[in-house]
């Protein structure tokens, strides 16, 4: 009985080790992928820095080293003592940040409007805004372009930033209605009920706690509104973008100058995206309920 | 309006003498300014602050226009020149947006001539035919026909390019070798890297782009064809070479373009290939591979042949300052601006009385340009190029790369340019 007992006891404890084993397993597992998806996507970017600040000979080469042999700030000397890139830089910055808040204005409120409907009519909706991105952007950019520069909005900040809005708002009402979903009525009606009216419930309340997903559409508006090229081609050429900067190095076929534009393109995105992600936590929500 | 006012207010005077005096002072003072407002308008007219240009050039070439060639043009005429850089790809979609929102404020453009078609067929450049004398009579006769539509210029001549072949003469001369002038040595050049490395190191553009029809307009025509019938004997004769020669070419071939092409060879991947010339600057001068040198490339059994490239002059249809901008395209002709043009960016010149001392290191590859040129040759100007680029590099694609047979593909593609001829 004792032994039978005894073995019982051992098999529990192996059933016990090997899930522990497993778990440890499936822990250096999750480790080594997500090592290795930071690496698929930090590798081509050390390329570009290393190309930009490498010397010529170690890069065209047969054989080039993984590691930078001689270092060189020669081609960033050159982008930046050239003067061309404060300006589109200026013009990126001034109009992806419009883009960002002013999407964030318009969306918002739609957004809210939206999540509140009735399920059915809220998708039906949500789909009928997302339609207006399904016409493929060469084909409707000429068009809107056209009357942009009728309206005398050609090397503007503002005919890009409309433009821009064209591509983000359904973006943002999708992110937005998303986000208005994971807030309960029942917090607005509590505020209600402590004396707010709508508007201060929706101030008060609502918007706090929706910074998250705020943050996550500011972030991918002003991410399209940074990258985007087409309407920058049709509605710039006095004032150009720093994305159609570094296209034209690019084209003119520069390897080291293109490589140092490049990098540098990354850098606002950084930024951005590290003042933006402190809002990006998951548990704004929590505790907000007591019941 | 003016008049009604100072009626208005001559009426209400009530001691005639000294107001009239004073009222027919005011109204002559007022006089005299719309007059003079009238005449400075007349003027701003008739000469215009700025002339606004796009061009498609490198920063050092922006330095040369703007350090070079524009400020005298600026003082003769006291117009400040606005000049914006556009690649040729995208010059079809700014001057068409401008074009049909009625508000064209380009008053001249240069233009690859490889995308000219498009410009003429939407109707977005003017007719300079009237204009025809204003080339000079030595430019190179080839460069006036790619401006050419239906028997009217659209487009006058401002720079020729034409394609060399760039090598690396480290690696020639390690195994013996000398730069290919035939198809023959071609093949046994290719062969030989091939043997000798266990990889193929001579590289043709075969991306299947634009780029791949530039090289087999080249090899077509240097054996007799007319790539634009396609399934004639000379290009049945290019066709089978390239099938021949195609196991012998660098993998690095399927993505070699105008501008992969110089970092195959930069990286020593290609030790043969043909590119523009502006490869020596990327290669050579910012690269600093000095063994790559370069030669006018190689003939066919028939003859040898080389597309003619380049950039012309076109103004924009409806060009704010047309009279100007025709006054600035005869001024980049030029033999002043020619001779600029070729000592500081190290173009060849559009007219053969033009010389340019360019620098010591571009001396060679200004030799192989100058030399290629003898052989150029302008691609036809067909209002259905895409079909026929498209034929051209589908009919490679089955024919060389798929190793199909050639007279089946060859006939099946000249089908398609028939079909689609307009």
């Amino acid at each position: 009985m004792k032994t039978a007992e005894k073995t019982g006891v051992v098999l529990a404890e192996k059933k016990v080790d090997q899930k522990k084993m497993r778990a440890k397993v499936k822990r250096v597992l999750l480790f080594l992928s997500i090592i290795a998806i930071i690496l698929l996507i930090l590798i081509p970017i050390y390329l570009l820095f290393k190309i930009s600040v490498s010397a010529s000979q170690d890069i065209l080469t047969q054989h080039p080293p993984f590691l930078i042999k001689n270092f060189t700030w020669k081609h960033w000397l050159k982008i930046l003592s050239a003067g061309q890139i404060w300006n589109p830089l200026w013009k990126s910055v001034i109009v992806a940040s419009m883009v960002a808040l002013l999407g964030i204005i318009i969306a918002a409120p739609g957004a809210y409007v939206i999540s509140r409907l009735p399920k059915k009519i809220k998708y039906g909706v949500l789909l009928a805004i997302f339609s207006t991105r399904m016409f493929p952007e060469v084909g409707i950019a000429l068009p809107i372009s056209v009357t942009f520069i009728k309206w005398g909005l050609l090397d503007t900040n503002l005919g890009l930033v409309l433009a821009h809005l064209i591509r983000v708002l359904p973006l943002m009402a999708w992110v937005l209605t998303g986000t208005f979903d994971t807030i309960p009525r029942d917090l607005e009606q509590s505020a209600v009920v402590d004396g707010c009216n709508k508007i201060q419930a929706l101030v008060k309340v609502v918007l706090p706690l929706s910074l998250a997903g705020l943050a996550a559409g500011a972030i991918l508006s002003w991410l399209e509104s940074w990258n985007e090229f087409t309407y920058a081609i049709y509605l710039c050429l006095a004032d150009t973008t720093l994305p159609i900067k570094t296209y034209y190095y690019i084209s003119r076929g520069n390897w080291f100058e293109s490589a140092a534009y490049a990098v540098f393109l990354t850098f606002p995105v950084m930024i951005i995206t590290f003042v933006l992600q402190n809002y990006l936590k998951s548990d704004y929500l929590s505790g907000a309920l007591k019941y | 309006m003016g008049k009604v006012l100072l009626l208005t207010m001559i009426k209400g005077i009530k001691k005639p003498k000294g107001r009239m005096f004073l009222m027919k002072k005011a109204y002559r003072l007022l006089l005299g300014l719309v007059i003079l407002s009238l005449l400075v308008s007349c003027t701003t007219m008739a000469a215009p602050k700025s002339l606004k240009v796009i061009m498609g050039l490198a920063e050092e070439e922006w330095n040369v226009m703007r350090e070079h060639i524009f400020p005298a043009f600026e003082k003769e005429y006291n117009v400040k020149i606005e000049a914006y850089q556009t690649e040729a790809q995208d010059t079809e979609k700014i001057l068409e947006a401008r074009a049909k929102a009625n508000r064209m404020d380009i008053d001249l453009i240069s233009q690859d001539n490889m995308r000219l078609a498009t410009l003429v067929e939407r109707g977005l450049v003017e007719d300079l035919s009237e204009y025809r004398s204003l080339i000079p009579a030595t430019v190179i006769p080839a460069l006036v026909d790619v401006g050419e539509f239906g028997g009217k210029l659209y487009f006058l001549p401002y720079r020729p390019n034409i394609e060399i072949a760039f090598y690396n003469s480290l690696k020639f001369a390690q195994y013996g070798l000398k730069p290919p002038t035939n198809w023959d040595e071609l093949f046994n050049v290719a062969r030989t890297f091939k043997e000798k490395e266990g990889v193929a190191r001579v590289a043709i553009k075969a991306d299947l782009s634009p780029c791949t029809t530039v090289h087999l307009f080249d090899f077509c025509r240097s054996a007799g064809g007319d790539p634009v019938v396609l399934d004639d004997k000379g290009c049945f004769e290019a066709f089978v070479f390239l099938q021949k020669l195609w196991p012998y070419l660098s993998p690095d071939s399927k993505t070699a373009n105008w501008n992969f092409m110089n970092r195959h060879i930069a990286t020593e991947s290609v030790y043969l290939g043909q590119n523009w010339p502006f490869g020596m600057n990327v290669i050579v001068k910012d690269g600093g591979k000095k063994e790559v040198l370069a030669y006018q490339g190689w003939r066919g059994p028939v003859k040898e042949s080389h597309v003619l490239g380049g950039d012309v002059i076109g103004i924009p249809k409806g060009a704010p300052n047309k009279a100007l901008a025709i006054e600035f395209a005869k001024y980049l002709m030029s033999k002043e601006v020619q001779e600029k043009l070729a000592t500081y960016n190290g173009w060849p010149a559009v007219r053969s009385d033009a010389y340019g001392t360019v620098e010591e290191w571009q001396r060679p590859y200004f030799d192989a340009i100058n030399e290629a040129l003898k052989y150029a040759e302008a691609r036809p100007n067909l209002l259905y190029w895409d079909a026929v680029d498209k034929a051209l590099g589908e009919a490679f694609r089955e024919g060389v790369i798929e190793q199909k047979p050639v007279k089946p593909a060859l006939e099946k593609w000249a089908k398609f340019i028939r079909d689609n001829k307009r």
